[in-house]
């Protein structure tokens, strides 16, 4: 397996907090590595430096060949890099199908020309990006399909909002996807379910996988290794079993003495 | 027996509707507006503005609140017991303030409020004793509650046709130049329908109006699904066929237009056009893209100033001698059109540019800042050579085809409404284009539009150039109507009232901004007694709309698309668990 994430001595610091403190990651293509840690060791940091919310103070990025560091988050999603967010961030007035079809704007070129004066070859375009949009929406079977799709996005279940944020993210026809606590807040059928569904987003998509989640039994479904933080710095790097066994891990969880005491 | 919330709710809505009456009353409102009839001689927009506000009162004080998750009505008794209170308090207050005007000698109030003047109270007394006025003032406050009250309680299917009906009769009533016109040209008989004398409906008129507009709506409703339906089935190329044709039927009437409704009228369409120009421009702007943009005058300064510029106009020097600007051309005016354009959009990324980081409240102050800037900079005896400075420009040449030239309102309408489709059509192709889902996107979520692979950079220089190239067209067109120009026509109240029209019409809609135009251009040119109180009804829209309907009075579809069942469906449990409401309890009481 070839390496498709390259990070090397990432630092960034907001003042005096060090919200990412010299991590260095490779992501291998194909596989789904999980991050996990305690609130605040910097796992959404890590997702906002690598897709370019922010610029970080130090250490490289390098994804397929590509230096990230210094681009804008469109350009970071250009190169095939799509996320997810820990808080739902859709669009809350527009359709579910336009959400998707959002997703396809890096994907497509026609601008204003195009769009007035409706060429063949925007028709044809927009036809397309409905058609990868419908795709991804697919992904999710019914739940978002049919009659859904014209429905504006505030008015989805908490669930299917996240569903649609994958799927907005799928839309942009990635390579590598950063899911932030995909599960945050369903119900254990519902999270279930996405456990088989991150499985399937990699082996039917081709994707690879960061996630960030905090419910263990995604965490030991769906990952190929593990990646655990603590305040901004590696703590961990292996399987769910060692990673999960690792003194440091459950330190950072339960404190300092828990692993005698327990 | 009623809440003692609910009789909180409704003092307080009665006290803000007497303080409206009375204020009313002090900015000359009622009295200037008692010469403009609406039905027979027995009512007039003044006599309406001292009814609306206990009714209107009444009506939001008994708005169905949300308990619990579940819409509560009130049930007959308590609203209109609520809407009483109300209409006697606003009707009370109103007749303490007479009561209170009449203790001071003749003219003492006067000295301070113009408005108070001996007709204003006979009006407000009815033309009655003190005494008697003001206990009618208090009784009629009492019964429009009531009905304010009881309005509320109608069921839905009785309540909208009855709105429709009503809201109908009385833009009937304002049209009162443009119908009798119409029908004239028609050679039909309006005698029936418009009093000669009055200017209002007649009262047969009003009733027979009232009485379709109320109908054609209810039997909408019964039939109108089925309609709806077959229209669905039809098959794409059919229902393709049905959409031009009504599009045809809607250009043959607009074609028609000024010919049916006559010169004066015509400059009335035509200034409705130029703000039109501008709305759709500020609508790509502020609706689409959600860039607030308070200095939208400058695009309408840029569109104006170069035209007169590329098409040939005159400037007066300092010494008061005719001379040609230092920088002009000859073009035709339809070589020069697209020129302004393009020079309009440059303009408008240079505006955008530095204010790209800029957000929400602060972007509005930064370009207000631009909009004065254009006024002083066209002003200037720095661009003196170039603009005329505080003369401005004159004989600037007019547009024509032809021989026929567009200065005089009817050609010039035909401009305009050539103009306002193109607008039109550029607005709604944008609107569904990759584009148009761009500048929604980073409307709704900036940050997530950016990672899901959006430059907002490059959006938002396109949201100001493509703004600045529509709106430029309304201030072309306001040079080729006026032809001659001076900076006093380019102040911030343009970008304020192009912005009222968008916001009243409701942000990113196309058929919102062409409603807003009528409104808030079309009435204050048919009405001339409006014109002083211009900006207050502005304001007072604004407000209203922000607090009741803030979506704007027709939004646009991508936020007003109805839930389906199913996902309602979810709330069941809301239902079930909703707090029971008795027929006596009431809202309030809880």
């Amino acid at each position: 397996m070839s390496t498709l994430l390259e990070i090397r001595g990432l630092v960034k610091h907001f003042g005096g907090l060090n919200a990412v403190d010299g991590v260095d990651l490779d992501v291998e293509a194909g596989e789904i590595l999980s991050v996990i840690g305690p609130n605040g060791a910097g796992k959404t940091t890590l997702f906002n430096v690598v897709t370019g919310l922010y610029p970080p103070n130090g250490g490289s990025i390098v994804f397929d060949g590509h230096h990230l560091v210094g681009l804008k988050p469109n350009q970071v999603c250009s190169l095939g890099i799509a996320r997810t967010f820990q808080t739902v961030r859709l669009f809350p007035n527009m359709t579910v199908l336009e959400n998707a079809m959002v997703g396809q704007h890096s994907r497509t070129r026609s601008g204003l020309l195009g769009a007035v004066l409706r060429l063949p070859h925007t028709r044809a375009e927009e036809q397309s990006v409905r058609e990868q949009a419908r795709d991804a929406l697919a992904f999710f079977g019914s739940r978002l399909a049919s009659f859904r799709e014209d429905q504006p996005a505030m008015a989805l279940s908490y669930a299917n909002r996240r569903r649609l944020e994958i799927a907005r993210a799928m839309a942009t026809i990635p390579k590598l996807i950063l899911l932030d606590e995909p599960t945050a807040g369903m119900n254990p059928k519902e999270t279930e379910e996405m456990i088989s569904l991150v499985g399937k987003l990699r082996d039917e998509r081709g994707l690879t996988i960061v996630v960030i989640e905090h419910d263990m039994r995604l965490v030991k479904g769906v990952s190929d290794r593990v990646v655990a933080l603590d305040y901004g710095r590696k703590i961990a790097d292996g399987t769910f079993a060692e990673v999960s066994s690792d003194v440091r891990v459950i330190e950072a969880y339960l404190g300092k003495g828990a692993v005698k005491a327990g | 027996m009623i809440g003692s919330k609910l009789l909180r709710r409704a003092a307080i809505a009665g006290l803000i509707g007497g303080i409206a009456i009375i204020y009313l009353a002090l900015v000359g409102m009622i009295e200037k507006f008692e010469a403009r009839h609406l039905i027979g001689d027995w009512l007039n927009l003044g006599r309406l503005m001292l009814a609306l506000p206990p009714l209107l009162a009444a009506y939001l004080a008994t708005r169905p609140r949300v308990q619990a998750g579940r819409v509560v009505r009130l049930s007959r008794g308590p609203a209109i017991t609520a809407g009483l209170v109300s209409g006697v308090l606003a009707g009370g207050l109103a007749a303490l303030w007479v009561a209170f005007v009449h203790l001071f000698p003749d003219g003492a109030v006067r000295n301070i409020f113009v408005a108070v003047s001996p007709t204003l109270l006979s009006i407000m007394t009815f033309g009655k004793s003190l005494l008697v006025g003001a206990l009618l003032l208090v009784v009629v406050g009492a019964v429009l509650g009531a009905l304010g009250g009881a309005y509320q309680t109608l069921p839905e299917r009785l309540r909208r046709p009855l709105s429709i009906g009503l809201a109908t009769t009385f833009m009937f009533a304002l049209l009162q130049r443009i119908i009798p016109q119409l029908l004239f040209y028609l050679n039909l008989d309006s005698t029936w329908l418009y009093s000669t004398t009055f200017g209002g409906l007649t009262p047969i008129g009003a009733v027979v109006v009232f009485v379709v507009a109320t109908a054609l709506p209810a039997l909408w409703a019964s039939r109108g699904q089925m309609v709806r339906q077959r229209v669905a089935q039809l098959p794409p190329a059919r229902r393709r066929t049905l959409n031009v044709s009504r599009l045809l039927l809607l250009a043959v009437v607009l074609v028609l237009l000024p010919r049916l409704i006559g010169s004066t009228l015509s400059q009335v369409l035509g200034q409705i056009g130029i703000y039109l120009l501008m709305g759709l421009g500020l609508n790509i702007v502020v609706g689409y893209a959600g860039l607030l943009d308070l200095g939208y005058v400058a695009f309408f300064a840029t569109g104006a100033y170069l035209t007169a510029l590329f098409t040939g106009a005159h400037l007066v020097t300092s010494l008061g001698a005719v001379a040609s600007p230092d920088f002009v051309l000859h073009l035709n005016f339809y070589a020069a059109v697209p020129l302004v354009i393009l020079v309009a959009a440059f303009i408008g990324l240079l505006i955008g540019a530095p204010v790209l980081r800029l957000r929400g409240d602060y972007l509005a102050i930064v370009t207000l800042g631009f909009g004065e800037i254009a006024r002083v900079l066209v002003a200037s005896s720095w661009l003196q050579k170039f603009t005329g400075g505080p003369q401005g420009l004159r004989d600037i040449t007019d547009a024509h085809i032809g021989s026929v030239g567009f200065r005089d309102p009817q050609p010039f309408y035909y401009l305009v409404l050539a103009f306002c489709a193109l607008a039109i059509f550029v607005s709604v192709r944008l609107a569904d284009s990759r584009v148009g889902r761009a500048w929604s996107a980073m409307r709704e979520d900036e940050l997530a539009a950016e990672a899901m692979g959006i430059s907002t950079v490059r959006y938002k220089l396109l949201a100001f150039a493509m703004g600045a190239a529509v709106g430029c067209l309304s201030g072309t067109l306001f040079a080729v109507q006026i032809g001659s120009l001076t900076p006093d026509s380019f102040t911030i109240v343009v970008s304020i009232t192009a912005l009222a029209v968008v916001v009243l019409g409701g942000m990113g809609s196309i058929r919102g901004v062409v409603v807003g135009t009528m409104l808030l251009i079309g009435l204050p040119g048919l009405l001339d007694e409006f014109e002083e109180y211009r900006l207050l009804v502005y304001g007072a829209a604004l407000i209203t709309v922000m607090i009741l309907r803030p979506q704007g009075l027709i939004p646009n579809v991508r936020r007003m698309r109805e839930l389906q069942e199913e996902e309602v469906a979810q709330d069941q449990w809301l239902k079930e668990e909703a707090p029971a409401v008795t027929a006596a309890g009431g809202g309030g009481g809880s």
